[in-house]
């Protein structure tokens, strides 16, 4: 098996307006896809669709994850599995720990693979190495999922249970969204640190920033439902030189 | 509505106080049990209550264990209705204790002196009801600046099918005394069988009670029950309410706030599924000045099952500085699961801080699908947020053991 993810003309509706209209994409174990678009490009939908979320209508000749059909999985079954979405707007959720929860996470996933559960010794030591790599205070892991954290803080937390999942592929969705430097090169150097050959990921964004920190093997170009246009990472830059109606001149032509 | 053959049933139990005549005759001639044209009954039918035949048995028991939440605390058993000396704790010193049935002419006094008076037994036909006909009940007095370290349990365990169960219960806090109370309902193969309770408690000055109310007699019981609590000066008075299952249950909770100083709580939590139906009537009466009452319910509702949360703050022109809180918030699981909610506020004095809400909501899909993206099951998930939604109630519990069986019966209800 030499993809980790293998998507073949994806499509996704919602309510009868079709926003993914045939997404051809293959990521390889440790390799780093950047997803760009102008908004409304079908980038939020691609995120939600490989995540498990139903509010889509979605067809495709193929999605397969680690050799296995995703489309068939329940969302739960897609992160045990190894698959991690960094939310855009991560939600809070009050009254539930944001460490029970990881835990119970966790566990579900251990379970899945015929594991034990964590010891808390374990837990505890990873929680506090994972929770130093992202500079998230300790007082956060402790509260109610997001509830009250800062734009940025919901960002490092997304980061924070990706280093805990450790996820095979996973996916950002717009993280740079709202963030100013300093927490975006917090988030990015977090991301970096999880790079590894046998982790992969998309990097979902709107702008060329996010990719000076996160530096993508392969940069896609997403407009009105489909891939027009791949290159290295150098492509980022020419987007970011001359925008997206450069992209649009070019499909309309 | 059958009255005349429903009392008929039980007209012939014995009488242990002159008052009991009284109420039966009441209860013969003008008092009639409510119908849902009266307006706090009115999403509330006890036609299938009235309407049923019962037995009044003596049954024994042969283990307690399985209704004991924390085996420590000292334990008050009644079997339909009776006082068990075999399954019963001696009380903590700085506590008396004596069953209603048997009890000393010194005490008698007292009794008397007391009972009835937080109900209009000219009006409510169910605390009548229960007057006219108990059996048994519990006479407990805390003494004055005692302090009991370890929590009191009236455990009423109804056993057999269709019985007709009259609990009563009267409570005396002294002057600065402090207690923590559970009133816990249990029942035991019991299809049909009704439970109708009275507990009257008395809270002196700057004394402290709290009183859990446990509702598990199974769901083929049906419950009304009756708590009628006078506060005075600066005394602290906190019910909890939990609802665990029932068929048919109504819960009239009545503050009567009489004094300055005092603080109330009326926290409530109920899960309800099936055909359930569950009522939560309360009242809190803020008769004078600076005293304040919190109130907080919640409620988790899922196949067809129905409920009513009626909360009344009534603040009389003496009670200025009164803070008054109420809030009723539910979930419904299923598109069939209904809640009439009502909050009332009457207030006739100018110088008050209250408020009043409520909220109908489903589970929030975005919390879901985020904690299934993170890899919990659905059922996980959801047992997550039904738990998140209640811990505030849950939270209010003080006692550690209790606070475990509720959140441990969550778990269980939900998975």
């Amino acid at each position: 098996m030499s993809e980790y993810l293998t998507i073949k003309n994806l499509r996704a509706s919602i309510e009868g307006n079709k926003i993914l209209k045939g997404i051809n994409l293959e990521v390889k174990p440790g390799e780093v896809h950047a997803i760009m678009g102008p908004n409304g490009s079908g980038k939020s939908t691609l995120s939600s669709v490989l995540a498990g979320r139903d509010d889509y209508e979605v067809e495709a000749d193929e999605v397969t994850f680690l050799g296995k059909d995703l489309l068939e999985m329940e969302p739960e079954e897609r992160s045990r599995e190894g698959l991690f979405l960094a939310f855009q707007y991560p939600v809070e959720i009050p009254g539930v720990s944001n460490i029970n929860f990881l835990k119970a996470a966790i566990n579900a996933k251990r379970h899945h693979h015929g594991l034990d559960d964590i010891s808390a010794k374990d837990f505890m030591t990873m929680v506090k190495e994972k929770q130093a790599m992202v500079e998230l205070k300790s007082n956060l892991a402790n509260r109610s999922v997001n509830e009250g954290f800062s734009g940025g803080e919901k960002k490092r937390n997304e980061i924070f249970q990706m280093a805990m999942l450790e996820p095979k592929l996973g996916i950002l969705d717009e993280t740079d969204s709202g963030l100013d430097i300093d927490a975006l090169k917090i988030v990015s150097n977090g991301v970096n640190k999880l790079r590894s050959e046998d982790r992969s990921f998309i990097v979902i964004t709107h702008y060329q920033r996010l990719l000076e920190y996160i530096v993508p093997d392969y940069v896609h170009v997403l407009f009105e439902g489909r891939i027009v246009k791949s290159g290295g990472k150098e492509l980022a830059l020419e987007l970011e030189e001359k925008g997206y109606d450069w992209i649009k001149e070019e499909v309309e032509a | 509505m059958n009255k005349d053959s429903f009392l008929k049933q039980f007209d012939n139990l014995p009488e242990h106080f002159a008052i009991q005549a009284e109420a039966r005759a009441a209860l013969h001639n003008g008092l009639n049990f409510p119908t849902t044209k009266n307006e706090r009954w009115k999403y509330t039918r006890v036609n299938t209550i009235i309407d049923a035949t019962y037995a009044q048995n003596q049954m024994e028991l042969s283990d307690i264990d399985s209704f004991k939440i924390h085996k420590d605390w000292k334990y008050l058993t009644f079997i339909n209705g009776m006082f068990s000396e075999q399954w019963s704790d001696q009380v903590p010193d700085g506590v008396e204790f004596s069953s209603l049935s048997n009890i000393s002419d010194s005490d008698k006094g007292t009794v008397l002196s007391k009972m009835g008076t937080l109900f209009n037994l000219k009006q409510d036909a169910f605390p009548s009801l229960n007057m006219a006909y108990f059996l048994d009940g519990a006479y407990i007095k805390v003494k004055r600046n005692a302090r009991i370290e370890t929590s009191i349990v009236i455990l009423n365990i109804s056993l057999g099918e269709s019985q007709a169960i009259n609990a009563r219960n009267l409570i005396h806090v002294e002057q600065g005394a402090e207690v923590k109370f559970v009133h816990q309902f249990e029942g035991q193969g019991n299809a049909g069988a009704f439970t109708n309770s009275v507990c009257e408690i008395f809270v002196d000055d700057n004394a402290k009670a709290d009183y859990y109310l446990i509702e598990d007699e199974g769901s083929e019981t049906s419950a009304i029950t009756n708590t009628n609590v006078s506060q005075k000066k600066d005394s602290r008075f906190t019910i909890v309410t939990v609802t665990k299952s029932g068929k048919l249950i109504r819960n009239n909770i009545h503050l009567s706030i009489t004094e300055p100083g005092c603080e109330s709580n009326m926290m409530g939590v109920y899960f309800t599924d099936g055909n359930q139906h569950v009522d939560n009537q309360t009242y809190a009466d803020h008769q004078d000045h600076g005293c304040n009452s919190n109130e907080l319910y919640k409620g988790v509702m899922a196949d067809r099952s129905t409920g009513v949360f009626n909360g009344k703050i009534m603040v009389h022109k003496a009670a200025q500085q009164t803070n008054a809180f109420q809030s009723n918030q539910n979930i419904l699981l299923s598109d069939k699961a209904t809640i009439n909610t009502k909050p009332e506020l009457e207030i006739y004095a100018d110088d008050v801080k209250c408020s009043h809400g409520c909220t109908i909501g489903q589970l929030d899909e975005e919390a879901m699908f985020y904690l299934q993206s993170r890899g919990l099951g659905k059922e996980a998930a959801h047992r997550l947020l039904v738990q998140a939604f209640a811990q505030d109630v849950i939270d209010t519990i003080d006692l550690v053991e209790l606070k475990e069986d509720v959140e441990e019966f969550i778990d269980s209800k939900f998975s």
